[in-house]
């Protein structure tokens, strides 16, 4: 395992937190260095614990660890969060000018630097988190010009005289531990490295997806932790043609993005907790009237508001059947941030090829991890759009009755009907929620309600057959322990491979990210001696699927605290699970 | 080719089962009138219908349409429109569908100023289900849901729609033909969201707001040669009339922008490349 550092500020909600540490995560990224990031935060704009942590390493890091090295705390309360990861070689940053006295346990090394003061002194007291990077930077023998990077880019917009201020504070900092510090028996020294990297989080990854794959039309509301898609969008969309409309409500925005989706765009919308409430309502009228259309759900801690800036993977179930009656569908939950990517572009594929709503499942965690990646993990020459069947007006004729009429929901081989968009000379139609003929008419006679309903699911049924639902495969896979994950856990269950490899613990990885159709697991899981599922959320919603697929017993790993599995903490979860009788 | 199109063209080949009388009828000879006199034809116009006896109007008119969920059809109005603004968008609905139920999304749709049309066939009644009472329901109007009356005054449309910033507010009876499609083309040819509430009476649960009725006690704006649409003032006044009832135009924002050309929402997002954009690693390299 590489040598990673671990690194954290916290304090109340408005402090400044998030926008501090990402400059120090652009910094390291700047070094050379993959980051790994994490936020801990309470839905308040002010008040509040909130702290943003950063596992950083020359090599790949994808999970955060039980472990903090290096803490700019603001507030007491930042220390006693965190006292289960600090110890005795951590290093604890804090202003002790400030009215606060802080209570450090005496084996950590307290750091006292008077941030606000020396921030004053650069130009600012609104500087004294750089004050506290510079230190850090001092702490673990950090070039101090990679900050300079960083600062660069967040402020560079703001003028020169900012971008001074911040890099003589960053350095005040720097200077007053050097000054008053001998640290060296800590012993951290962070090593750089020539890479480049970029730096971004799961919904920035879907929302590149997005204008990378076409997508020009996205209609949303605003709801923690989706929204960052939309921000994402909003300013970049129009590059190409496209817009962002904020609607009035969730039941608004799926219905606007289908009427772009219907006009020939590709549309999406993204959302979470209630919000996938709402837009259940329409789930139904995207599948019968056969519009293609991205439907993102950033699942958050629920029920109801649930703990709305907590991780939770409680929504595979309101994927897989949300809606009243039988609404084909596919499920596709990205397992990564680059996934995040290339899911993406594919949901847009499978929405277009098999004109079918395609539920892009992401969650909190990802949502707001910052991770590094080589750029060409993103190489956007191996985009691939398939449109599917988008008739042009030569293609119309084959698709025409007796009487001229197009045939919109055509009853093929494959499932399939032609698609065509408004403006396509004899092809208007009418599509409908009502059940109805193959040329969109209402109707409620036995034999074409029974021809459309199986034309829809054979939809599904040939996307089964013509389309990729592999699983990603991580450890040993000839191990006797099978573990099994779908979503965002599986950068913490590969890091925990390593844990349990030091333990002697062979383990086969599988990480899923197809829900719906899904891989078929039966024989990995007949093979295995031990099949564990691992999930975000009380009840094993996706072990039960598995167990309904194999029918067989699987174990369980349920994490429903509303924190993201950590690689350590979840490989003494699966050593634990392994002696643990099958349940019957 | 629009030259030719006749507003038959504009019909499908499928009966309507309205009841026979049913202010419908008139109401969509109207539209398809005021479409095919406005230029259109079914290959460039799209149709939105909501849910209750006028969103059947998708199945009876020819033209791109969609007929979905109850209450939403102006935002599927909206991400047509914003998605093709070459194509011309008409959304249709009942009281129920977009005053009740959907109510939240006209104050917005009417707002957003996005350059479409909407009909709402009014007959202050729930027909499809049988005679209920609906949001523009006399308060004493006796259905088997309220024996005494709603108990609550009627929504007035027309001022909800001026309240919300609306830049074309008009009414129109389905009876009277002329009238009504001559008030519905102006507002498909109004720059921005044209909004026409048609009385539609229903013949079968309605025995109140009657042919007669509208008939006898609606006042055209346009004999009152004094009202000008272009007023504000005025058209306040004919909409927060409690003694009388208008139709024609009772307002129309002469400087009224539509929300493509505020936003600059232009292009046919229909038309995209087969891969990436060409310079689409820049937005990879934005996250260096």
């Amino acid at each position: 395992m590489a040598e990673d550092l671990n690194w954290a500020i916290g304090g109340e909600a408005g402090d400044g937190i998030d926008s501090t540490g990402k400059i120090f995560a652009q910094a390291l990224s700047r070094a050379g260095r993959h980051v790994f990031t994490s936020k801990d935060f309470a839905s308040r704009i002010r008040g509040g614990y909130t702290a943003y942590k950063i596992r950083t390493s020359v090599e790949q890091v994808q999970s955060v660890v039980d472990r903090l090295d290096i803490l700019v705390a603001l507030t007491q309360r930042t220390i006693d969060e965190n006292l289960d990861e600090l110890h005795e070689g951590s290093a604890i940053i804090y202003d002790g000018e400030r009215s606060w006295d802080a209570e450090i346990p005496d084996e950590m090394t307290a750091v006292d630097v008077p941030l606000k003061s020396l921030a004053e002194e650069a130009g600012g007291a609104i500087m004294r988190n750089i004050v506290a990077l510079g230190a850090a930077c001092k702490i673990t023998g950090f070039d101090v010009e990679y900050l300079d990077e960083a600062l660069e880019k967040r402020f560079g917009g703001k003028g020169s005289k900012i971008v001074e201020n911040n890099k003589e504070a960053a350095r005040a900092g720097q200077e007053y531990v050097e000054e008053n510090y001998d640290l060296s028996h800590l012993g951290y020294n962070v090593e750089t490295t020539d890479n480049d990297y970029v730096l971004l989080n799961g919904n920035e990854a879907i929302g590149m997806g997005a204008l990378a794959a076409g997508c020009r039309f996205y209609a949303g509301y605003p709801i923690t932790p989706a929204t960052s898609i939309m921000e994402y969008l909003t300013g970049r969309i129009e590059d190409y043609g496209g817009h962002v409309v904020q609607a009035e409500d969730e039941l608004s925005a799926i219905n606007m993005a289908l009427g772009g989706a219907r006009a020939g765009a590709r549309a999406m919308t993204a959302t979470s907790g209630a919000g996938i409430d709402l837009m259940t309502e329409t789930f139904g009228l995207v599948a019968t009237s056969e519009t293609p259309l991205v439907i993102a759900d950033v699942q958050r801690s629920g029920p109801s508001t649930g703990m709305p800036t907590k991780q939770e993977q409680g929504d595979l179930n309101m994927a897989l059947y949300g809606g009243h009656g039988e609404v084909p569908r596919f499920v596709v939950a990205p397992t990564s941030i680059t996934e995040c990517f290339w899911k993406t572009v594919e949901a847009f594929n499978l929405a277009e090829k098999y004109q079918t709503p395609v539920f892009l499942v992401s969650d909190l965690a990802m949502s707001v991890t910052e991770q590094t990646f080589p750029p060409e993990a993103f190489d956007m020459s191996e985009v691939e759009i398939d449109r599917g069947k988008l008739v042009d007006e030569d293609e119309v004729d084959e698709w025409l009755d007796a009487q001229g009429h197009f045939r919109a929901h055509a009853v093929t081989e494959d499932g399939v009907s032609p698609r065509a968009i408004p403006g396509t000379t004899d092809a208007a139609h009418m599509s409908t929620g009502l059940e109805h003929d193959e040329l969109g008419r209402r109707t409620e006679e036995e034999d074409e309600r029974v021809q459309q309903v199986d034309k829809r699911n054979r939809k599904v049924e040939t996307a089964r057959e013509n389309e990729d639902w592999d699983y990603r495969e991580f450890g040993d896979p000839d191990a006797d322990n099978l573990v099994i994950s779908w979503g965002s856990n599986e950068g913490a269950l590969v890091e925990a491979l390593e844990y349990l490899e030091e333990d002697g613990i062979d383990v086969h990885v599988i990480s899923v990210p197809y829900i719906f159709p899904r891989p078929d697991l039966t024989e990995e899981i007949e093979a295995a001696d031990e099949t564990i599922v691992v999930e975000c959320n009380a009840n094993g919603q996706f072990a039960d699927v598995i167990e309904h697929d194999v029918l067989t017993r699987v174990k369980r790993i349920n994490k429903y605290t509303g924190v993201r599995f950590k690689a350590d903490e979840l490989a003494d979860d699966i050593t634990e699970k392994l002696t643990e009788e099958v349940p019957a | 080719m629009s030259s030719d199109v006749r507003f038959t063209d504009f019909k499908s080949d499928k009966q309507p089962t309205w009841c026979p009388g049913c202010g419908d009828f008139g109401t969509m000879n109207g539209m398809m009138k005021a479409l095919a006199n406005t230029g259109n034809d079914p290959d460039n116009t799209f149709v939105v219908a909501g849910i209750g006896c006028s969103g059947k109007i998708g199945t009876y008119m020819h033209s791109y349409a969609l007929h979905g969920v109850h209450g939403r059809a102006l935002p599927v109005g909206t991400g047509v429109k914003m998605a093709r603004p070459d194509v011309e968008v008409m959304v249709a609905g009942g009281d129920g569908d977009g005053y009740s139920i959907g109510a939240g999304h006209f104050v917005h749709a009417v707002r957003r100023n996005v350059d479409m049309t909407y009909v709402v066939m009014d007959n202050r009644i729930y027909g499809l289900t049988k005679g209920q009472a609906s949001p523009t329901s006399r308060s004493d109007f006796e259905t088997s849901t309220t024996p005494e009356g709603p108990k609550q005054p009627p929504v007035n449309p027309l001022a909800l729609a001026l309240a919300s910033g609306a830049s074309f507010i008009a009414q129109s009876f389905s009876s009277d033909a002329m009238r009504h499609a001559e008030i519905v083309e102006k507002a498909i040819e109004h720059d921005g969201f044209g909004f026409v509430n048609v009385f539609s009476p229903c013949v079968t649960f309605n025995d109140v707001d009657t042919y007669d009725y509208f008939r006898d006690s609606l006042v055209d704006l346009q004999e009152d040669e004094d009202h000008d649409p272009h007023d504000y003032e005025a058209a306040k006044e004919v909409i927060l009339d409690s003694e009388k009832e208008y139709q024609g135009v009772m307002y129309q924002d002469e400087n009224s922008v539509p929300y493509h050309e505020k936003h600059g929402v232009t292009e046919d997002m229909s038309e995209i490349p087969d891969g990436a954009p060409e310079d689409a690693m820049d937005l990879v390299r934005e996250f260096y």
